[in-house]
């Protein structure tokens, strides 16, 4: 039986493939994305969040943690030390207000399940199963047994996938996904590189394995301003949807700094960037161009 | 004018600008706030007033305000009639003594239109006249006769004031008006106007009745109206919204906040299967929708009898409507429904004719006199079996004889409850003076048959329903006993007990280790709904166990209407680490702040239940962010999370799309918010007309909503 860590398991999602879905959320992630909107589903181990907000400084995580994880300033706040954290989740277990958390927990195909089946009789004929992340397909293992149940079970499948995964995942899967929200963060190769630290002719590469394979794709663009967003990288949108044969269209995504909150919880400071807000223009701008080239933005 | 919406589009227009203007200065409060001018007609000059007899002091007070309450025709009007006393919007009477009303009137129910417009008002009163003829009645029962037949002659003497000032004003509904509503309607327009002239006849004097399947009683006169070319759509949705607009006239600008001034249980159903097994739905109730969309009218709640055999699309329209908020439109799991119907008695057939009784609990129209008590069950368990109140705290060895103690306590108040029904309606039926109402009586089913009023055994069925109220919270105290005393052994019996008298004072870690650690009511966790489920299966037997045992139909219903909100105050700490005067679960709702699996998990959770027991209905309130609901995804996953709800066995969901923004700036600046509506507890109010408590705590929960 395969098992990953889960960050969440979304249930009532409507903006993640069609119908009502259950959004599986898997940890870690390959690229580093300067933008993640997921902070805590990049990095592969676990992690703790702590929210300052909700401490009341009683004291129980310092007499818990046998790592001296938590110490307390002269002033009486109190202070978590990830580098010196063992992941022991002692301190998560006493912290009456959870201002310490676990990020994520270890689940099994048939835990993922048992909590995906509950939503069953809200999925009709479009609903269902959802893997996101983090970048989902570096859990190949548990990917292919989690959509074969799903499908034996009637449900519609998707994954949300970076599409930088191995091909021999992306050939495991595509047989058993009826979407994937594929995910084009950029066309030109050197900003890509720069940007999530990989350049981007993997994801393509698979893009068209997994069409090759008969999926069903949307490309999901996340629009940044003073990054992608001009007219050049959509009309390389353009092209790929062109390039592909069961690919259903476009979505904007435009860049949003919640994941900040989630960041500060993290790492204890928040670097989400105002200025890679797109605007209307820029939107109606990217809607304008794929719209002239022939791609259905949905 | 920009009808409010909470959705990123705006709502549809579809109505000439006449039309939305005159619904826009209604819903702004101008003719309720002309009501509020003239409260109610006199009394005082009646000679000797004081020493008649009931019946004869209503039968003046009626005929009084037929004579005297002010007609008023608007300009933009399609359909007449007006109730234009101030005295109604305040539930009692219009007619008032010395200053002071005379009599209370009456709600909570939904009246026999279907027959108004069947045979005629004429034909009732021929009934009437028929019945006086036995020679074997009392001399009680010719007296009631005799009031019934007074309310219809008042009735006809304000239809001649109508008459007289639409011949000129209005003429296509003094054409109308020389028919409707005393012989029955020929076409739609004249079936519209008879079904609100009666509607406002009775709500002038006072009562607030719920109008019950209005597309089932009007779309045969639409479809024949259609068929022979003689109405356009378009007409009929500007006629229907007439009716609507008109509604709203007892809306005012300014009224004292309190708990919404939308709360007239003017309610109205839609869809549903009839009769032959076939669902009603037809062109009427796609306009209902179409008004209510447009106008953002909140003030007719609706709610869709959801079945199976409904057409996709206007599942589809509902889900759109809902979209813009407000709360407008509910639903029914009518499979579900007629289940429990059956199971407290009704024939198949009748019970298929179920509505709402002006509110949301199930009645059938014109035969149920329907009354209910609400209870605070939380109070049961704090108060009378913890003894939290007193200077000796109870103690229990096991979460099994803490929840047996309970569950005595429960009986014992349902016990009381019912007992006292039995009483007071054998009262009122041997006392035929008592809580005369012949305007609501003569539009009851039975009533002239048997020559009794309608509080006085007059009724086809007479339905007796304690709710309960603060079961999530009952639910999540015992299991957080369970587990702080009994599993991990946290805290003391004892010492909890002396925790929750200082209200948490000083033990804030416990406290938020309670609140925090423990997974409540709400969730879909089977261990956390267990202790709700087996609170509300109880209650549901033991009520149950009445039946049989006078001629009341008893039978359960779970609610609060807003009464978390009167009880908080006086509400204990509870185990589960909420303090005194906390607002806590709302109807059968989780308690605030204590569920965090969305919409989905919350409806599992509620169906656990066997609802089938609540015969009067078990309500859940679901709230959801606007930007869940975008696209054509937005309508498919509302439609599947309604058919969902059914699937799993729910009875009665309304559903609220609101975002906690905007509810802030409406707070701030309420002047610019009057349109917008929010859903409160099976009634629709504007948000402004809250006062600020309430207003926090829907803000509160949607913010919840929102993360
Ligand atoms: S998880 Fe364990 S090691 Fe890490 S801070 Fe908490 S108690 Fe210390
Ligand atoms: S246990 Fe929690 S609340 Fe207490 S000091 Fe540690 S982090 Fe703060």
């Amino acid at each position: 039986m395969s098992a990953a860590l889960v960050t969440k398991i979304q249930r009532f999602s409507t903006h993640d493939g069609d119908g009502v879905r259950t959004v599986v959320f898997l940890k870690g992630c390959p690229l580093d994305c300067k933008w993640c909107h997921n902070p805590e589903t990049k990095k592969a181990e676990n992690q703790l969040y702590y929210v300052n907000r909700l401490c009341i400084g009683c004291g129980a995580c310092r007499a818990a943690c046998g790592q001296d994880a938590h110490a307390f300033l002269p002033d009486g706040r109190h202070i978590y030390r990830p580098e010196q954290c063992a992941l022991c989740m002692k301190c998560v277990s006493v912290c009456p207000a959870k201002a310490m958390e676990s990020v994520a927990q270890v689940m099994t195909a048939e835990q993922i399940m048992e909590i995906v089946l509950r939503d069953k009789p809200f999925y009709g004929e479009n609903g269902g199963l959802t893997l996101s992340g983090g970048e989902p397909l570096i859990h190949a293992d548990l990917c292919v047994e989690l959509l074969e149940r799903a499908k034996k079970l009637g449900m519609t499948t998707a994954i949300e996938t970076s599409g930088y995964a191995s091909r021999e995942a992306v050939r495991r899967v595509a047989p058993l996904t009826d979407c994937f929200l594929w995910d084009i963060k950029d066309t030109d190769p050197v900003r890509h590189k720069e940007n999530t630290g990989a350049d981007n002719r993997l994801i393509l590469e698979n893009l068209k394995i997994a069409d090759s394979l008969g999926a069903k794709t949307v490309l999901r663009c996340i629009v940044l301003k003073g990054v992608n967003a001009e007219p050049a990288h959509f009309r390389a949108v353009s092209g790929i949807y062109h390039s592909l044969q069961y690919c259903a269209g476009v979505e904007l995504l435009p860049y949003h700094t919640y994941g900040g909150s989630k960041r500060e919880q993290l790492d204890g400071f928040d670097d989400g960037n105002k200025a890679w807000i797109p605007a209307e223009a820029d939107l109606a701008l990217a809607r304008d161009i794929l719209t002239e080239n022939g791609v259905p933005v949905l | 004018m920009v009808f409010y919406t909470p959705f990123c589009e705006p709502r549809p227009i579809r109505l000439c600008e006449e039309t939305r203007r005159f619904a826009w200065e209604s819903l702004q409060g101008k003719y309720g706030d002309e009501a509020r001018t003239y409260s109610a007609v006199s009394l005082d000059h009646i000679p000797g007033f004081s020493e008649l007899s009931e019946v004869e002091k209503y039968n003046i007070a009626i005929a009084e305000i037929a004579k005297n309450a002010p007609v008023r025709i608007c300009k933009e009007e399609k359909v007449c009639g007006s109730a234009t006393l101030g005295g109604a919007i305040d539930h009692v009477v219009p007619a008032f003594y010395q200053g002071r009303p005379v009599f209370r009137s009456v709600s909570h129910l939904t009246l026999n239109f279907a027959t108004v417009l069947k045979r005629g008002v004429n034909a009732l009163e021929n009934d009437i006249i028929e019945r006086s003829k036995d020679d074997t009645l009392t001399d009680a029962q010719k007296a009631t006769l005799d009031s019934f037949q007074k309310a219809i002659a008042a009735m006809r003497v304000y239809h001649k004031r109508y008459l007289q000032a639409a011949k000129t004003a209005k003429p296509e509904a003094y054409q109308a008006l020389l028919r409707v509503p005393f012989a029955p309607p020929r076409t739609f327009f004249e079936a519209v106007q008879s079904l609100w002239f009666t509607f406002s006849f009775v709500r002038l004097c006072g009562n607030w009745p719920g109008l019950g399947r209005i597309d089932e009683m009007l779309g045969g006169y639409l479809e024949k109206d259609l068929a022979r070319g003689t109405l356009t759509i378009d007409e009929a949705r500007e006629i229907l919204a007439g009716f609507f607009i008109k509604g709203c006239e007892w809306i005012q600008s300014s009224p004292v906040p309190g708990s919404g001034d939308a709360q007239h249980y003017q309610n109205i159903i839609l869809g549903g299967t009839n009769e032959n097994g076939e669902d009603v739905t037809n062109e009427v109730s796609y306009l209902v929708l179409d008004v209510v969309e447009e106008l953002a009218i909140s003030d007719f709640p609706i709610t869709v009898r959801v079945n199976s055999k409904m057409p996709r699309r206007f599942l589809e329209r509902v889900a759109q409507v809902m979209r813009h908020g407000g709360g407008i439109v509910a639903v029914y799991n009518e499979d579900l429904v007629l289940q429990a119907l059956e199971r407290i008695g009704y024939d198949k057939k009748e019970a298929l004719s179920f509505a709402n009784d002006g509110c949301w609990e199930v009645q059938i129209p014109g035969k149920t006199n329907f009354h209910y008590v609400p209870f605070d069950s939380l109070r049961i368990l704090l108060n009378d079996t913890l003894r939290l109140n007193t200077d000796s705290p109870a103690h229990f060895e096991s979460i099994e004889s803490l929840y047996i103690a309970f569950r005595k306590n429960l009986k014992n108040t349902v016990d009381k409850i019912c007992a006292d029904a039995i009483k007071e309606f054998a009262d009122f039926c041997e006392h035929p003076e008592k809580g005369v109402c012949s305007v609501i009586s003569v539009f009851e089913q039975d009533c002239i048959q048997r020559a009794k009023g309608y509080q006085n055994g007059g009724t086809v069925y007479r339905v007796v329903s304690p709710h309960i109220g603060g079961a999530p919270d009952v639910g999540n105290s015992l299991l957080a006993i369970q587990k702080l005393v009994f599993e991990e052994k946290k805290v003391s019996f004892d010492d909890l007990m002396r925790i929750l008298q200082n209200n948490w004072e000083g033990a804030e870690a416990l406290r938020l280790y309670a609140l925090n650690h423990y997974t409540y009511y709400g969730n879909d966790d089977d261990e956390a709904d267990a202790y709700t489920t087996r609170v509300i299966d109880d209650f549901g037997d033991m009520v149950e166990a009445w039946q049989g045992k006078s001629p009341i139909i008893f039978t359960g219903g779970v609610s609060t209407f807003g009464r978390q909100i009167e009880w908080a105050p006086f509400r204990l700490a509870t185990p589960f680490g909420k303090r005194k005067g906390d607002i806590l679960s709302g109807n059968d709702s989780p308690t605030p702040g204590t569920d965090t699996e969305g919409a989905t998990a919350m409806i599992r959770s509620y169906c656990k239940a066997d609802l089938k027991k609540m015969g009067t209905g078990a309500a859940l309130d679901v709230k959801l962010a606007p930007g869940t609901l975008k696209g054509e995804n937005g309508v498919a996953a509302l439609v599947a999370l309604i058919e969902g709800f059914c699937r799993l066995g729910g009875y009665f969901m309304q559903l609220d799309v609101v975002d906690a923004k905007t509810l802030k700036r409406a707070q701030e600046n309420p002047e610019a918010y009057k349109t917008l509506s929010v859903r409160v507890s099976g009634w629709n109010a504007r948000f402004v007309t809250l006062d600020r408590e309430w207003q926090n705590m829907i803000i509160e929960r949607t913010e919840k909503n929102s993360l």
